[in-house]
């Protein structure tokens, strides 16, 4: 009897990991099959319930994890502030400047201010992945609202990923800070290009990759998005969305080029409002 | 573990509701830059109370749920919540569980195999970018945040399911014998 037991539990743990490895191998590489799909669907209003009711819950946890940081950010926001206060005369000058300019050679609004075709729509995150290997959330937007798979997803301090995948009522954005993830992007001013990619398990630094070692790149330098287009392809992210800031850069030896660190501005981990750009020029 | 309809009507909530916990809560507030995982805690108490078959086949559903909702590569997560859930299970079949400390601290152990096994899993199936050493922070504060979130977890799931456990001693209350309905001293 105990014997039988034992061999149907074996049975049992044997069926449920072939079937593990089964499924990562049907389901590895696609973005998602119409059974996750069809869950995620049923699943979203309850999630976007939970949310709701938790945000209280989650905003005291989240008082007193920011009261420990703020200790030490301050200062450094001190430091910050003094110079970006001259950046901000500077900018504001260099504007003005422009607008005469741009009055001059008449120009409008060309393929490069292409992010003015894009429609913001804004949603909420309703549920993150558990895992810093999948760096993913779920927001309360979906087809329903014009969102489509590959739409950049900015939140009010800079880029925050793109969308994975929809259904109806939700969607599943890629992190910028997921292993997946790559980004063209270039250091401003400057405009040294290279691709930016996480440092898994480190929300807060990401890795601008490929610049040649003889570019001068140095802390406090802001990236954007660069938004090439060549021989009929694209960037999936305008130019010009802000990514990061600076935070320092290294020469990799054997390799010719430098690896230079960023923190991005968008808090990355503690994600509320989202907006996600639709249409744009892909249509 | 005895499952009736009502007490897998029960399991089933416990997975929903540890689901939607974990995504909508526990994964979006951090304490030290780590938020935590209770869905390891969750599949170790059920293998701690219902067996390697409950544990296992817990992990399984849930690992299923959450790759579904996150439309991540299905079958990863269930792979090693199951393994969790089993492990768990096994303990429990062979050794007895004298102390209340010793849930906490299987929540804890395997919640950190759990972690590496996602790592295991992630290599596996290929990693493009560059990893952080505070990966390995992340891994250690996730169990001990395990350790202080499986107290309630376990002891909460076993009132909740206590008429399905097989072995769990019923309290109970003797009335003490009276004479003349005085009770003796």
């Amino acid at each position: 009897m105990y014997r039988k037991q034992v061999r149907r539990r074996r049975a049992v743990l044997a069926l449920l990991v072939i079937g593990s490895f089964l499924l990562l191998t049907i389901t590895y590489g696609q973005s998602s099959g119409s059974v996750q799909s069809g869950v995620s669907a049923v699943f979203s209003p309850l999630q976007s319930v939970a949310d709701r009711a938790l945000k209280p819950a989650r905003d005291l946890v989240g008082w007193f994890d920011k009261t420990f940081d703020a200790r030490g950010e301050n200062s450094r926001l001190k430091d910050e502030l003094a110079s970006v206060r001259k950046q901000a005369v500077a900018g504001q000058e260099a504007l003005s400047e422009n607008a005469q300019l741009r009055k001059l050679v008449k120009l409008d609004r060309g393929p490069a201010l292409a992010e003015s075709a894009y429609e913001p729509v804004t949603g909420r995150v309703i549920g993150r992945s558990p895992t810093v290997w999948n760096s993913t959330v779920n927001v309360d937007v979906g087809s329903a609202d014009g969102v489509k798979v590959d739409d950049p997803v900015v939140s009010g301090d800079g880029l925050v990923g793109i969308v994975a995948s929809t259904q109806g009522g939700s969607s599943q954005v890629t992190l910028i800070t997921d292993h997946t993830s790559a980004v063209s992007a270039k250091v401003v001013p400057g405009g040294v290009q290279g691709v930016i990619r996480p440092n898994v398990g480190d929300p807060e630094d990401l890795i601008l990759d490929f610049i040649d070692s003889t570019k001068d790149v140095h802390g406090g330098q802001s990236v954007v998005t660069s938004g090439w287009r060549a021989q009929g392809l694209e960037s999936l992210f305008p130019p010009g969305l802000p990514v990061g800031e600076v935070t320092s850069a290294s020469i990799v030896e054997q390799e010719a080029s430098q690896q230079v660190h960023l923190r991005p501005y968008a808090d990355i981990a503690n994600l509320d409002l989202i907006q996600v750009l639709t249409g744009g020029s892909r249509g | 573990m005895i499952v009736t309809p009502k007490i897998f009507a029960r399991l089933v909530a416990i997975a929903i509701l540890a689901v939607l916990l974990q995504l909508s809560f526990f994964s979006r507030v951090e304490l030290l830059h780590t938020s935590a995982d209770i869905l390891p805690a969750v599949v170790v108490s059920l293998g701690l109370l219902g067996g390697s078959m409950t544990g296992a086949v817990a992990g399984f559903s849930i690992g299923f749920l959450v790759d579904c909702l996150l439309i991540a590569p299905l079958g990863g997560s269930s792979l090693v919540l199951l393994g969790a859930g089993y492990a768990a299970g096994l303990f429990r079949e062979r050794f007895d569980i004298h102390s209340a400390l010793l849930p906490p601290l299987i929540c804890m152990a395997l919640t950190l195999l759990a972690e590496l096994g996602y790592a295991v899993v992630q290599v596996m199936l290929g990693v493009d970018a560059p990893v952080s050493v505070l990966i390995v922070r992340d891994m250690l504060l996730k169990s001990i945040y395990a350790f202080f979130l499986a107290w309630p977890i376990y002891f909460g799931l076993r009132r909740l399911l206590r008429p399905a456990l097989v072995e769990e001693p019923m309290v109970t209350r003797r009335r003490q014998p009276t004479v003349l309905g005085t009770r003796r001293a």
